[in-house]
């Protein structure tokens, strides 16, 4: 035991791991590599932008680094692993100490406790006590656990202790970084962040992982059947909602909503409300007049990509692409004619014809593409454009969220077990004296002296209760 | 609105009492003193009175919620922990003198948040993400924790200033402030209590994000800066327990601790980031 000891202590890389000044270390690496991370947009659009913005030598520098998406870069994760290694190899060395102060029992007769006692700890007993093992060590074996008593001459010691467990707290709480750390490994090792477009109306299967942007097929199928936004009075948003269909080979297994804050699970991959969106383009109402005369008006209702008879069977009518702004004139679908007889005409048709008269240059605006009437003798109106709602759903699988939970949860228990629980021993001195008896009680606590010295007071007291009840 | 309007009165209340500690450690009078205490304690209840009437007048206008919501709302609600805080370390320590150094930070938050023309005063209904029974124990925790950084704060700043005194040295001001013992024995008590709220502050944040955005961590900017803050604090704790740093140190790691609650708490909003909602 001793000479494994000695190992352990002669070996640089244990001396090494086992320093605090080690932790120290890291956490003042670990703040500051994490402030460069706030520093630089990480991922996504803000990352791109930024990194439009440099050099070529500075962005392969950056990016060499891992800079750009560094939480999970492995130099992050390799001082994250270090600490780890530096908590378990500090908590190992430092455990035997630790059980040492929590197991070791003192003498129950010792007097140095007794030294500089405040005058509200004694006091003293007019009679001889009888029995002050059962009077006095039933007293103290309710309040404390593993009491002792001894005597030694004219002098009877008795000893309690509580709270031996706080020692353990700070190694708890080390344990819980652990666990949520392992909790965090799961999930990136185990689960998937992804995330998919769901139409109103539509069915998905397969959805897009955040990393790398590849599909990942579900296993199962899933329809928004509705999605509604609630506004406030003043236009805020105040709800989002998306009604969900699962099936499992083309059955429908269950519904549930998803909203904000509410997300839904199913075969442990959870749906959160994440954005919305508008797609134009559900169905297309066409207003088409004869030229010559404006009240001949039909109105067509399309749905893009299905092809149409037109009003007197010359020909039949596809929208072939529906575009919420065009070139920034507005709503405009794009009109392809197959007649019976001639040739193919396609053209957009905008909803706003003048702001396209009034923008875009002479030429261009009497381009035969831009001319509604291209197809004679008709005239093309887009009166209007229903639109689709989308849901955008985050898609999470996190095996190890439950881990993290039970960390959490330890650390909170670890710091109330460290911070407010102390241990506390105390000794109690009854000596024979002449006229009766005099009755001290002393004590030590690893934390909170001054709620400890409150504590001893009130024992005193207590016990002083006992002895005048009697009489 | 009568609540915001009490609570920019508040602040002239909380500059009242900031003077008049200065005073008591100036001239030692300590009428001062217990007047000081008076002003904070009726500021502090009126402060009271205006959250709740803030609280109820959400509930008449139809979106009700707790006043946690904004910026506007969070520095009242500092303010409010900070003088609950000191108000309860005075009456266990039995000393005034923190208070000259303490009252400021929730003087200067609530005029901040009546004052600047940044800080939107109008009760806002609920956005979707805040609809959550987490947003008061997070905000409560966080804030509990900041407001004990605070105090950490000026304590350290009164142990540093408790450095210049000696014997020779015939000054009031510096003679008034509690032995560097007590600074230090009080400096860490407050930021283990900062450090318990932060924890649980990050913690419910977690589960928070979770059920809201789908992760319970997602390295925004105000999640890593509060990140930065545990870990500047866990070294403080470290310091202190394991190599036995004292004093000077450990004030100088609280000072630069508070900045990094400073940089979370505002400096993230010039940082793009989930926690949009707390700019304004």
């Amino acid at each position: 035991m001793t000479s494994s000891k000695t190992d352990k202590k002669s070996n640089a890389l244990w001396r090494f791991f086992s320093s605090v000044k080690l932790t120290i270390v890291l956490l003042i690496i670990l703040a500051i590599a994490s402030i460069i991370g706030t520093l630089i947009p990480q991922q996504g659009q803000g990352a791109v932008q930024f990194a439009k913005s440099l050099s070529p030598r500075w962005f392969s520098f950056l990016s060499n680094l891992n800079l750009f998406d560094m939480y999970h870069s492995l130099w992050f994760r390799l001082l994250l692993g270090g600490l780890g290694l530096n908590l378990i190899i500090c908590s190992v060395d430092r455990f035997s100490g630790a059980w040492k102060r929590f197991s070791t029992i003192p003498r129950p007769d010792r007097t140095k406790p007794f030294e500089h006692l405040q005058p509200e700890q004694t006091f003293f007993v007019q009679t001889k006590i009888n029995d002050p093992v059962l009077s006095i060590g039933r007293f103290l074996q309710k309040r404390y656990k593993r009491t002792q008593n001894k005597e030694t001459g004219h002098d009877r010691f008795f000893y309690g202790e509580k709270g031996g467990y706080s020692h353990f707290g700070v190694y708890l709480i080390h344990l819980s970084v652990l666990i949520i750390l392992i909790g965090g490994l799961v999930g990136s090792f185990f689960g998937f962040e992804a995330y998919v477009n769901i139409l109103e109306g539509g069915k998905i299967d397969t959805v897009t992982l955040r990393k790398g942007m590849s599909p990942l097929k579900l296993g199962f199928e899933v329809s928004c059947d509705k999605f509604t936004v609630d506004f406030y009075k003043n236009g805020a948003p105040k709800e989002y909602r998306s009604d969900l269909t699962f099936f499992i080979n083309g059955k429908e297994v269950e519904k549930r909503s998803a909203l904000v804050n509410h997300p839904i699970q199913f075969k442990g991959v959870t749906f959160y409300q994440a954005s919305y969106g508008k797609l134009p383009g559900k169905k297309v109402r066409l207003k088409i007049a004869k030229h010559a005369n404006k009240d001949d008006i039909t109105t067509l209702v399309i749905e893009p990509g299905h092809p149409v008879q037109l009003p007197e069977k010359e020909g039949q009518l596809i929208v072939v692409d529906v575009k919420g702004d065009l070139m920034g004139l507005g709503a405009a679908v794009q009109v392809l004619i197959q007649p019976s007889q001639g040739e193919e005409v396609d053209f957009w048709v905008f909803q706003n014809p003048q702001i396209v008269r009034k923008r875009l240059p002479a030429p261009m605006a009497r381009s035969p593409k831009f001319n509604a009437s291209e197809f004679k003798p008709y005239t093309f109106f887009l009166d209007h454009l229903e639109s689709a709602y989308y849901t955008g759903l985050q898609v999470n699988k996190d095996p190890g969220v439950n881990i993290v939970w039970i960390g959490c949860f330890m650390m909170v228990a670890g710091f109330f077990v460290t911070f407010f629980t102390s241990h506390r021993k105390i000794w109690v001195r009854l000596s024979e004296e002449e006229s009766g008896t005099k009755i001290s009680v002393a004590g030590t606590a690893s934390k909170n002296p001054v709620g400890f010295q409150r504590e001893l007071e009130n024992l005193t007291n207590d016990l002083k209760d006992t002895f005048s009840e009697k009489g | 609105m009568i609540n915001s309007l009490i609570l920019s009165y508040i602040t002239f209340v909380y500059f009242g009492s900031f003077m008049l500690y200065l005073f008591m450690m100036v001239n030692g009078r300590d009428i001062f003193g217990r007047l000081a205490t008076i002003v904070t304690a009726v500021g502090f209840a009126v402060q009271t009175i205006a959250i709740v009437l803030r609280w109820l007048e959400s509930y008449s206008l139809g979106i009700g919620h707790a006043p946690f919501s904004n910026l506007y709302e969070s520095l009242i609600f500092f303010a409010w922990t900070v003088i609950l805080l000191y108000l309860i370390m005075e009456w266990r320590t039995k000393s005034r003198t923190f208070g000259a150094f303490v009252t400021p930070l929730a003087f200067l938050a609530l005029a901040y948040a009546s004052f600047s023309p940044n800080v939107r005063s109008h009760i806002q209904p609920l956005i979707p993400a805040l609809k959550s029974n987490w947003l008061i124990s997070h905000v409560i925790t966080c804030f509990f924790g900041y407001a004990a950084f605070g105090l950490s704060f000026g304590i350290s700043i009164m142990y540093l200033l408790k450095r210049l005194d000696n014997d020779d040295r015939k000054n009031l001001f510096l003679k008034l402030i509690p032995g560097k013992g007590v600074l230090d024995e009080l400096n860490y008590q407050m930021v283990v209590i900062g450090f318990l709220m932060l924890t649980l502050g990050i913690i419910t944040g977690s589960v928070w994000a979770h059920s809201a955005w789908g992760t319970y961590w997602s390295w925004d900017p105000k999640e890593t800066w509060s990140l930065i803050t545990w870990l500047i604090y866990a070294s403080v704790l470290h310091s202190r327990t394991v190599r036995g740093w004292k004093g000077k140190k450990i004030a100088i790691l609280c000072f630069i601790g508070f900045s990094c609650v400073l940089f979370t708490y505002f400096g993230v909003n010039y940082l793009a980031g989930l926690h949009s909602y707390a700019k304004s």
